[in-house]
């Protein structure tokens, strides 16, 4: 096994966290509410990451099944941020185009941002029926959207914010795109 | 105590217009009842939320910070924040101004405008905490006969403030007292804490429906009638998922309040739940005349 101390000086430097603070008692792993659909519970996470396993990590289920309810960072003796830890390696995934194993996630959030990126607020319905046609789980859910629908539990039409050069200038700043 | 005669500023975030109507609309109620003048903050944009956070940290931190500055702009000293998730995201990006030159820096660089800290970030219970229980008791004119609730932080609500700014456990008294005031009697339940899943609600439904499951069987085992919830991601995820236990309506603490006021507009929100409470407020009083 090979130890990438870049990866794990990376993770330090943007975290701002040092995770040998770390002695494996299994509070986080144990508090975690979705520990159950990880490939690797929290505790490993955090291991892996000091051995400098980079492929194993950035490419786990792990780092974006977790929900960040920070159950895991209240619990933990020596407060090692996790749901921190679990946001960088997300965007360190993303960054270097690692293959995603919960596609649906990063589609969701790609979906949600658009929203935003567009109008500067979220339009739930437009948001439910692109990300529904793009998954392809138009089905999934159906009896449920259509009773969304019915109730006009989504506002209908969607508004958007007047200052939309400063949404502009968050992208182009935030994302280097317009 | 002079401030809350005064006008609220709130940010409502994008689902209390929209997929919390329930939330919304009863907030409005019951601020008119009190007597509150409430109005959003002008041109309030999204905090970024999860999406934003999970996969680029400078977006979250612009998008919510934009929301600092406006309310800089507009002369606001108190934000009342109703969304407990929107509310971390904001107190997240004060903190990352506040502390972080760097940050600071970034920001001025980005808006040409600079944050000077001014405006406070408070959760709406921090401010009807401020309003006060006796205020609250005079509007309760149709109290509830002893409906027994399962009071659901979730997780934003109840993690130490260190981590997220807010922490409920010093205002869970006061929430008991003015659940009480309302007629209506907390049960005693393990589960009040604990995560529903919500943001893999729509991504992965099966994780939502076991979390939920399991929140809702401790609730009706401590033969709970209802949940009343402070969280509109919370509320949607526990209303449409599920699926081995009974249903069990989610009541926004908002509603729980308009309705023990005796709120004449009680119909036009609560016809939008997923899981119809009608049955159950018919049993606990008579909402013939809001109806």
């Amino acid at each position: 096994m090979r130890v990438d101390q870049s990866f794990k000086e990376e993770v330090r430097k943007r975290t701002g966290q040092r995770f040998d603070a770390c002695f494996q008692c299994l509070s986080c792993a144990g508090g975690c509410p979705v520990v159950e659909d990880m490939d690797y519970n929290p505790t490993q996470i955090v291991r892996l990451v000091e051995f400098g396993q980079r492929e194993r990590v950035l490419a786990s289920k792990a780092i974006w099944v977790c929900v960040g309810c920070h159950a895991c960072v209240s619990q933990c003796p020596n407060r090692v941020n996790v749901p921190l830890l679990m946001d960088t390696l997300r965007q360190m995934a993303l960054e270097r185009g690692v293959e995603v194993p919960e596609k649906r996630i990063v589609l969701f959030h790609r979906t949600f941002l658009d929203q935003v990126r567009r109008r500067g607020r979220i339009y739930e319905l437009g948001l439910a029926a692109r990300y529904k046609l793009a998954s392809w789980t138009v089905f999934q859910d159906l009896t449920a959207g259509l009773k969304f629908l019915w109730k006009r539990k989504f506002k209908l039409l969607p508004e958007a914010v007047k200052g939309l050069s400063d949404i502009r200038t968050i992208w182009r700043e935030g994302d280097g795109k317009a | 105590m002079e401030k809350l005669n005064g006008a609220i500023r709130y940010y409502p975030g994008c689902s209390l217009g929209s997929s919390a109507r329930e939330m919304g609309d009863s907030f409005q109620e019951l601020a008119r009842m009190l007597g509150l003048e409430i109005s959003p903050l002008e041109d309030w944009s999204c905090c970024g939320s999860s999406p934003a956070h999970s996969t680029n940290p400078k977006l979250a931190t612009f998008l919510a910070a934009r929301n600092l500055l406006l309310a800089q702009e507009q002369g606001v000293k108190d934000l009342m924040v109703m969304c407990p998730s929107c509310f971390v995201r904001l107190k997240q990006a004060e903190r990352e101004i506040l502390t972080s030159m760097e940050k600071a820096q970034e920001l001025e660089r980005v808006f040409h405008r600079k944050y000077q800290g001014g405006v406070r970030l408070r959760f709406f219970l921090e401010i009807l905490e401020e309003i006060g229980l006796e205020r609250v008791k005079e509007i309760m004119k149709n109290p509830f006969h002893g409906l027994k609730v399962a009071l659901y932080y979730g997780c934003l609500l109840s993690r130490p403030d260190w981590i997220t700014g807010f922490d409920v456990a010093p205002y869970e008294r006061f929430i008991e007292e003015l659940v009480g005031i309302a007629g209506a009697h907390p049960v005693r339940w393990p589960y009040s804490k604990h995560c529903c899943g919500a943001s893999l609600a729509v991504t992965k439904p099966e994780t939502s429906d076991r979390l939920v499951d399991r929140i809702r069987h401790y609730a009706l085992e401590a033969k709970a009638q209802c949940m009343v919830v402070f969280c509109s991601l919370c509320q949607m995820n526990l209303e449409l998922r599920g699926k081995d236990s009974s249903p069990l309506p989610v009541l926004y603490i908002t509603e729980l309040l308009a309705l023990a006021a005796g709120s004449p507009n009680a119909q036009k929100w609560l016809s939008k739940h997923l899981i119809d409470p009608l049955p159950l407020l018919r049993e606990q009083m008579s909402i013939a005349q809001s109806g």
